[in-house]
């Protein structure tokens, strides 16, 4: 056993340090919070949300920006040396850039919700500059990375995708002072199509071809039909970025959410077979939530597709945005789930009998709590916003509080869990 | 369902062993621990030779009851003894 605990150490010391990506999951945390808390306080303003500054588009950045987006930074820097065998660079520049990004979207979301345009510029532009650091860690794992062709495509399109993102965005923050690089309504376009599906969607089709494998412990998706599902979206996002700079929308609008749909229908697919033959198939309310995010974000691309169209009553912009980023946070709230006791296990210190379990790490009831939370405040947003209900909206974001308060004590529990000496294990 | 290789499997003296070196990830993962689903005998020893620390596989291990070691290998390979833990 002497043997295997110093190996298992030489193991650990391999890996980053449990701080780095800890600390992407713990901002994410608190983000949640106050995202479910500015839509509180937001109430009847969502109803209908007609863009603009204030508590909803606080809010939304909120959950974009620091839930997804923080989660997506934290996950990378630990994922991706695993599946591209490179490095993704030093724990101390990681640190630096949760230091840079981490108040930038405090200080943008304050911008946004107080409706200072010169606060929500030097938010954007301290978020821009931390993302700008990110983006060349990717882009240098990206180009050194040997085999993975699946998640290194992904990688590569979401890469472009997030500098799209950081152009659009600092041209709509640029614009309250009169300095916006493109046209308002196009800028927008672009942030609305190239962030949730572009950077983030990529992001998670690309991990997901190792997590889901990884967790169901099923062959990996064929490489033809996940590269033929990149590259409908690559198709997708080429066609969307002429439409929104007002090229032929009538005609590149629909094209491109028909490419999209067959991207995510073909990821789809592929990841509920992986699903189906994994030998591991209780794999517990984490991946109901993953399956609902799935659909949330399969369904948001009809709704486009009536909006483009303009079909469908007024309610129907603000229902796609919930469902699109309602099912991206489910689907990263439920692999979070997952991650963080297993993150857990692998830096906690060993007890006698070895490693700590992941199972032994979690926390069931308040994962339960947030799960119930989650789902019945997604439905009463979507409820209150056909109703055009601001009761509705304020009693959905208690419960989603509810939730995102349940979540914070299932990560404040695994993180204290791993810290404590191990009694019993393995 | 993949175009990978798959993992080789062979059987001798020192118990039955899985060379999952150059597979890509989550493969050799889930190739061990498929393997160790089907291992019924309560002394069963597995041999894993890796390219590389499997530092996703040891929670999975944990979670399953079996214990690793590391025994001598040849440069660029890690080579881990699987049996049950005790």
């Amino acid at each position: 056993m002497a043997l295997a605990a110093t190996f298992l150490g030489g193991a650990r010391s391999r890996l980053l340090p449990a701080s780095i990506p800890l600390r992407f999951f713990a901002a994410a945390v608190v983000f949640h919070l106050a995202a479910w808390l500015t839509l509180l306080a937001a109430g009847a303003a969502l109803t209908p949300f007609t863009g603009g500054l204030g508590l909803p588009l606080a809010a939304l950045h909120l959950l974009t920006l620091g839930v997804l987006v923080m989660t997506a930074i934290g996950a990378s820097l630990q994922l991706l040396p695993v599946a591209t065998r490179q490095s993704v660079g030093s724990p101390r520049v990681m640190a630096l850039l949760w230091w840079g990004y981490t108040p930038g979207v405090v200080v943008l979301a304050l911008g946004m919700a107080i409706a200072q345009p010169g606060l929500l510029a030097a938010g954007a532009a301290t978020v821009v500059l931390s993302l700008a650091a990110y983006a060349l860690l990717l882009g240098r794992n990206l180009w050194r990375a040997r085999g993975m062709a699946t998640v290194v495509t992904h990688g590569w399109v979401a890469l472009i995708c997030l500098l799209v993102v950081m152009l659009s965005g600092l041209s709509l923050a640029a614009d309250y002072h009169g300095h916006g690089v493109f046209d308002r309504a196009s800028a927008i376009g672009l942030h609305r199509v190239f962030a949730p599906y572009g950077f983030m969607g990529l992001l998670l089709l690309g991990f997901s071809y190792i997590l889901v494998p990884m967790f169901a412990l099923s062959e990996t998706p064929a490489q033809r039909p996940a590269l033929a599902s990149a590259v409908a979206a690559i198709v997708a996002l080429a066609l969307a970025a002429p439409a929104a700079f007002g090229v032929q929308p009538a005609l590149l609008w629909p094209l491109a959410l028909a490419a999209g749909i067959v991207a995510l229908g073909l990821h789809g697919a592929l990841m509920l077979r992986s699903l189906r033959s994994g030998l591991r198939r209780q794999l517990g309310r984490p991946f109901v939530l993953v399956r609902i995010g799935w659909a949330g974000l399969f369904a948001s691309l009809p709704a486009a597709l009536a909006l483009v169209g303009g079909a469908g009553p007024a309610w129907l912009g603000t229902v796609f945005g919930v469902l699109l980023i309602g099912g991206l946070l489910s689907c990263v709230l439920g692999m979070l789930s997952r991650i963080v006791p297993f993150l857990a296990s692998m830096h906690a210190a060993p007890g006698r009998r070895g490693p700590p379990l992941p199972s032994a790490l979690t926390a069931e009831r308040p994962l339960a709590v947030h799960f119930a939370c989650h789902l019945l405040a997604l439905a009463l947003l979507l409820a209150a916003v056909v109703a055009d209900s601001a009761w509705l909206v304020r009693l959905s974001a208690a419960v989603g509080t509810v939730g995102a308060l349940a979540f914070g004590g299932f990560f404040v529990r695994v993180c204290q869990r791993m810290q404590a000496p191990q009694r019993t294990s393995a | 369902m993949t175009t990978e290789p798959a993992a080789l499997r062979w059987r001798d003296g020192q118990g039955e062993h899985i060379d999952v070196r150059g597979l890509a990830p989550p493969q050799p993962l889930v190739a061990i621990l498929r393997l160790l689903h089907g291992l019924t005998a309560a002394d069963a020893v597995v041999i894993v030779h890796h390219d590389r620390d499997p530092a996703l596989l040891y929670p999975e291990l944990a979670e399953r009851g079996w214990t690793a070691t590391h025994l001598a290998a040849p440069s660029g390979e890690v080579r881990l003894r699987l049996t049950r833990a005790a």
